[in-house]
């Protein structure tokens, strides 16, 4: 069937493929910008395009159009490649997400490990980012990040484990479903979805968790040294990330794009907006923590928190 | 253990003006810090020298930006010593006045700094709109923001008329409410509390063997104020209590900063309710008489000094300023002892740190890398043979 495989093609070259993903990124960090700002009464993006829309596109070609520099000191090859690894990286899970249908593009058992690993490997590809640019801002923001990871991955991998274990399937496709005939795994599991907003926080590298990129004290970390394309680039593999993390809520906790005995996309970008909002929300209420606070709390808190949701899962019936 | 350096500006998101530190870092720990100075060095006592008093008013007027008036006010009642004239009444309560609305202003813009060092952009935002309607009542006073242009030898240049009184009143209202709602935040929101209770410790002794002022010296529990120490323009006649905490770290520093805006509403609200009725100014010559004068200021950072020496002519022999961040910075560096590398720009907000006006020369032979202490007149004579030359 000649008309199936264009179908087929389509569906990732257009919807929900490439196309719709980079527009969602665009506009989910014009969203993101302008909420912010509400928040702490400013404007936000205002110039380009209606209300500042086009904003987040203008900065990405300004930056594409910027020198690029390779510090002289720098391992040339791997520096080279980080962004864009990162950048294929941010948009391969989210193929791995459906948006407008039961299934999502790619779907397999254990769909939800590979998603996991990747989200891991993006933290580990700053940390090598940074000591590839030999700066020392970057060095010790790699260091943050690597220690960073340590306090978040594993509450937030349990988290994800958590509405697996109720829809016995490790495919985030299957999760989906599974919430379609039952209750969403936000009403049986609401610690689970608490510790992973706040791990979600923390992997994004958004306040108050920004720890390794804090401007006012490793001026910008891991990322000081990349400039033009490759900055333009990990802004928008970063812009990939928050969508991912908005979708990983969406899809585990949220029921995904079915609501109302209905399954289309406009429902999944509902619950995508309203999960970033309360994302950008977290981001706009508190002030930095320090890198041993997080660890502390970390392992304090949201370790034992998230064990405390799985062992329920266990023992409840639903 | 090994240590590594680490440099600190002159180029750093967390410090607007450049200045030099060089942190010794075991882990995350500051074991020592190298300070240096001297990158934006204005020659301003210099040019001093070749000014009328009057032409002097705007030119310290441009030592600091923040504390504009304070130094206005410092060097004219330094010049009017040198006359032994008395300002009128109403002149020295608008100097009051207005010196507390400089120091609402800055103690706004300096909470938003901090809260911007700890990643507090919220607050950063919030404070920075309020600081505007303090800003939008000094520019209907004097016509300006930033720098007043208020103050001249012999009295006050503007006046505050009546209906202008009202609307300061609404305006200070406002002002109160949203401090006492920081100082709300500031006592009770766990992510700041985090990083300032116990950040940058100065002990109350430290604080006096190094010789801090200001709110700085206040947060350690030092009710040092040179407001009500040596009772200046209208502070006499006003009553008011100088704030102190006695928690001698970061979270102290912005508590007694915010008290302090309270304070101030109270200065201002009572001086605007009796300010006397009379002339604005006295008229004095151009030339002063011979002699020399010292003259302290409570600017908005702590304790502001001018020293003046006439020889007799229409131009000062001499000024010499010493602003308050010169005299925080040995309490600055003893503070970064022992904080984490995280705390380190939270540590230096603390003091409110005015570079351009702390700066200073010092000699150094490059070669053998000694100090040299010159005396006021081999530097004169330095000075004049340099000028020459070019």
């Amino acid at each position: 069937m000649v008309s199936g495989e264009i179908v087929v093609i389509l569906r990732f070259l257009l919807f929900p493929g490439f196309l719709f993903l980079f527009l969602l990124a665009f506009f989910i960090e014009w969203f993101d910008r302008k909420l912010v700002a509400k928040f702490q009464n400013r404007y936000g993006p205002l110039h380009i395009g209606p209300k500042g829309l086009l904003q987040p596109l203008a900065d990405f070609i300004k930056l594409l159009s910027k020198e690029d520099i390779t510090p002289a000191s720098a391992d040339k090859v791997p520096f080279f490649l980080m962004p864009l690894l990162m950048f294929a990286l941010a948009i391969t899970p989210l193929f791995c997400i459906p948006m407008d249908d039961h299934s999502a593009l790619i779907s397999f058992e254990g769909d939800l490990i590979v998603v996991m690993f990747i989200m891991t490997l993006t933290a580990l590809l700053l940390f090598i980012g940074a000591w590839v640019s030999t700066n020392r801002f970057g060095t010790i923001g790699g260091i943050r990040t690597g220690l960073q990871l340590f306090g978040y991955e594993i509450p937030l991998n349990l988290v994800m484990v958590g509405p697996a274990i109720g829809a016995s399937s490790l495919s985030i496709s299957r999760v989906v479903q599974h919430q379609f005939g039952g209750i969403w795994f936000v009403l049986t599991q609401p610690v689970g979805f608490a510790v992973f907003a706040v791990c979600l926080l923390a992997h994004l590298q958004r306040a108050p968790f920004d720890i390794p990129k804090a401007d006012t004290e490793i001026v910008g970390g891991w990322l000081v040294e990349f400039s033009g394309k490759k900055l333009g680039l990990i802004r928008l593999a970063k812009n990939f990330e928050l969508v991912l993390a908005g979708s990983l809520m969406t899809s585990l906790y949220l029921g995904g794009p079915w609501g109302l005995g209905y399954h289309n996309s406009f429902i999944y970008l509902i619950k995508l907006f309203a999960c970033v909002f309360i994302l950008s929300n977290l981001r706009a209420l508190f002030a930095r923590y320090r890198i041993d606070q997080l660890l502390v709390g970390a392992w304090k808190y949201l370790t034992p928190l998230a064990l405390l949701q799985i062992g329920l899962v266990e023992m409840l019936p639903w | 253990m090994a240590t590594i350096r680490i440099p600190f500006g002159p180029q750093h998101p967390a410090l607007e003006e450049p200045i030099n530190f060089t942190f010794e870092v075991e882990e995350e720990r500051v074991v020592s810090v190298g300070l240096r100075l001297g990158y934006i060095h204005r020659g301003i006592e210099k040019l001093a020298e070749s000014r009328t008093y009057l032409q002097n008013v705007y030119l310290a007027e441009r030592i600091c930006g923040i504390c504009a008036f304070a130094h206005t006010t410092c060097y004219t009642q330094a010049v009017e010593e040198l006359f032994g004239i008395e300002v009128p009444e109403r002149a020295k309560f608008i100097r009051t006045i207005v010196a507390e609305m400089e120091r609402i202003q800055n103690h706004y813009l300096w909470l938003g700094l901090t809260a911007k060092e700890m990643g507090f952009e919220t607050l950063f935002m919030y404070a920075w709109r309020d600081r505007e309607t303090m800003l939008e009542v000094v520019e209907l006073i004097s016509g300006k923001r930033v720098n007043y242009g208020l103050n001249t030898i012999g009295g006050v240049r503007r006046d505050i008329s009546n209906a202008m009184i009202e609307g300061i009143e609404a305006k200070l209202d406002e002002l109160e409410e949203r401090a006492e709602y920081y100082k709300r935040i500031c006592t009770k929101e766990q992510t700041i509390l985090k990083r300032t209770v116990g950040v940058g410790i100065l002990r109350r002794r430290e604080a006096v063997s190094l010789c801090a002022v200001g709110p700085t010296a206040r947060a350690s529990g030092i009710p040092r104020d040179v407001r009500s120490d040596d009772r200046y323009a209208a502070y006499g006649e006003v009553p008011f209590k100088a704030v102190t905490y006695s928690g001698c770290d970061v979270a102290s520093r912005i508590l007694v900063r915010i008290d302090e805006i309270l304070v101030s509403i109270e200065i201002i609200r009572y001086a605007l309710k009796n300010l006397p009725i009379g002339p604005l100014n006295v008229k004095v010559p151009r030339r002063v008489p011979e002699g020399e004068a010292i003259s302290l200021v409570e600017a908005p950072r702590g304790e502001d000094l001018h020293y003046v020496r006439s020889d007799g002519s229409d131009k000062p022999a001499r000024l010499k300023v010493r602003a308050p961040t010169l005299a925080n910075l040995p309490s600055l560096c003893k503070m970064l002892i022992n904080v984490n590398i995280a705390d380190i720009p939270v540590v230096i907000a603390g003091i409110d740190p005015c570079i351009a006006c702390a700066e200073r020369v010092t000699m150094i032979d490059v070669k053998s890398k000694k100090r040299r202490v010159w005396s006021g007149r081999e530097l004169r004579r330095y000075a004049l043979e340099w000028y020459q030359e070019r």
